[in-house]
């Protein structure tokens, strides 16, 4: 087997010897189309390391500059959907249209996170006493990490990273074992986007290097999208640590169909967001879509 | 983030629904991704395929009427991938697996209630709150809904209401542990701390520096 899919670390991809190795499949043929490297507790710390040494100086970049890098990035992404759609798809199995909603998706936080230098503005009380001002400025955290799941390979990862690194953060995310190729692409362009080395890295692993991100006590927050029992887990461990976490955890959503309502939109959307949408299967984009298209002739 | 519970208000609506759904969910095209009409791919593992497959079974075991059985559907040439159709149940109630479980498969799972409050009950009564959608034309029942509702991110005839990338992410109750919601602003108060700060200067060059000529006055 010659794919191996290992981590990403201070700008470039490890091709490490050692850890054992776990199948990843094209769900489309059943056939093996890699292996992931699943690393160790120490390889994670020996990350945090590289992380925390690259956080201070990019946290010391003025935000118009991290918002550059940003704006590189969006472009990126934008050249590339194609290719990363397919990485997407390769893995996951979503269709070829799916994968491109969830990078677009993704693209929105990106968006966001370009308008970094106002969002970090802080608050000013000018006169709070005779001759006193009172300040509140928004500062990094240092070291953040971000462990996220199968269903949408891209798009979860880019719900934090942009942000985060825009913030002024070093970024350590572990991918889901399932479909860990395409972050090494999100890796690759946020490299060529002018981000400094160390700041973003990719440690591919399993519920190791999840506990060793849980227990590091130089990572300072941890989002987590996943299945609740996980995100129960993952906020009770992380916090007892001491650290900010966010875990987003399961849905089963409903839609209320009154009397009233206008059936061909019912089925369309039921469609369009229950069945070929499944529960965090795909969703959301050719719905969308459809929908577009159909306003758009009105 | 899908639907995955339509729940009909009354039975007239609920049998119209499921005459329209049948056909379109049977005939939905499943295939890998280079087919280009494919409206689905597979699931990602054997594993996800084989529990959705004993998910449905259970449905069937525990009493909800299976409409359209996605399993068994075959794509020529992938006969090793895993694929699974798109499935419609009826008749599900609360008490069932394919209720209570988050399946992370194609399948629909109708709830049948008989007026609106029946439904914000059912809504309330699941631990989970991440999204929720309620279509129809009237307003007063659109806001009273989405004003009383206890979910985190809300549908008003649009099914999933993931928000736009400068609004925020995330679900109430057992949908979300920890205080920030995912992107947008909230994120900027996740990935930051504040710092506050209070200062005082002394009286200091604007009084006048001594750096003149001494002049004779």
């Amino acid at each position: 087997m010659s794919n191996i899919i290992g981590n990403h670390v201070a700008g470039s991809r490890l091709s490490q010897t050692g850890g054992s190795l776990q199948d990843v499949f094209n769900p489309s043929t059943g056939d093996v189309s890699g292996q992931v490297r699943l690393s160790s507790a120490a390889e994670l710390d020996d990350v945090v390391k590289v992380a925390s040494e690259a956080a201070p100086g990019w946290g010391a970049t003025p935000p118009m500059k991290r918002a550059q890098v940003m704006f590189r990035f969006k472009r990126l992404l934008e050249e590339n959907a194609d290719k990363i759609a397919s990485a997407i798809s390769s893995e996951h199995g979503k269709t070829h249209q799916d994968a491109l909603g969830e990078v677009s998706r993704g693209l929105e936080a990106v968006d966001f996170s370009c308008g970094i230098p106002h969002l970090l503005k802080g608050t000013f009380s000018e006169q709070a006493a005779t001759s006193i001002d009172v300040y509140s400025i928004p500062q990094a955290l240092g070291v953040v990490a971000g462990i996220t799941p199968f269903n949408f390979p891209a798009m979860v990862p880019l719900w934090m990273i942009p942000n985060a690194l825009a913030c002024g953060n070093a970024f350590i995310l572990k991918p889901s074992e399932r479909d860990p190729s395409v972050t090494l692409i999100l890796a690759d362009l946020l490299k060529e986007a002018g981000l400094p080395d160390g700041v973003f890295n990719v440690v591919q692993g399993d519920k190791v290097v999840v506990d060793a991100i849980l227990d590091n006590p130089d990572i300072m927050a941890v989002s987590f999208v996943g299945s609740t029992p996980v995100a129960e887990y993952i906020y009770t461990r992380g916090a007892a640590n001491g650290k900010r976490v966010q875990a987003l955890g399961g849905a089963k959503n409903h839609m209320i169909i009154m009397p009233d309502a206008d059936m061909e939109q019912v089925v369309d959307a039921l469609m369009g967001a229950g069945t070929a949408l499944p529960e965090s299967v795909a969703w959301l984009f050719p719905y969308l879509c459809r929908l577009e298209k159909k306003l758009r002739m009105i | 983030m899908a639907v995955s519970v339509p729940v009909p208000v009354g039975e007239k609506v609920a049998d119209d629904l499921m005459d329209r759904m049948i056909p379109l969910v049977e005939n939905l095209p499943v295939g890998p991704p280079a087919d280009t009409n494919a409206a689905m791919g597979p699931v990602i593992t054997r594993q996800s395929l084989d529990r959705i497959t004993s998910l449905l079974q259970s449905g069937l075991d525990q009493g909800a009427k299976l409409l359209v059985d996605g399993r068994g559907v075959k794509v020529p040439g992938h006969e090793n991938g895993f694929f699974i159709g798109a499935s419609l149940f009826d008749h599900v109630t609360p008490e069932m697996d394919i209720y209570k479980e988050e399946i992370f498969g194609p399948v629909l799972s109708t709830v049948r209630v008989t007026d609106y409050e029946a439904a914000i009950k059912l809504v309330h009564g699941n631990p989970y709150a991440n999204g929720v959608a309620i279509f129809t034309r009237d307003g007063d029942a659109a806001r009273d809904f989405v004003n009383r509702i206890e979910v985190g991110m809300v549908g008003v005839n649009v099914p999933i209401p993931v928000p736009v990338g400068y609004h925020s992410f995330g679900g109430w109750k057992k949908s979300i542990f920890g205080s920030h919601h995912i992107y947008g602003p909230d994120t900027i108060h996740f990935y930051t701390r504040l710092k506050a700060v209070t200062s005082r200067w002394p009286a200091g060059i604007k009084a006048g520096a001594e750096y003149n000529f001494p002049m004779m006055s």
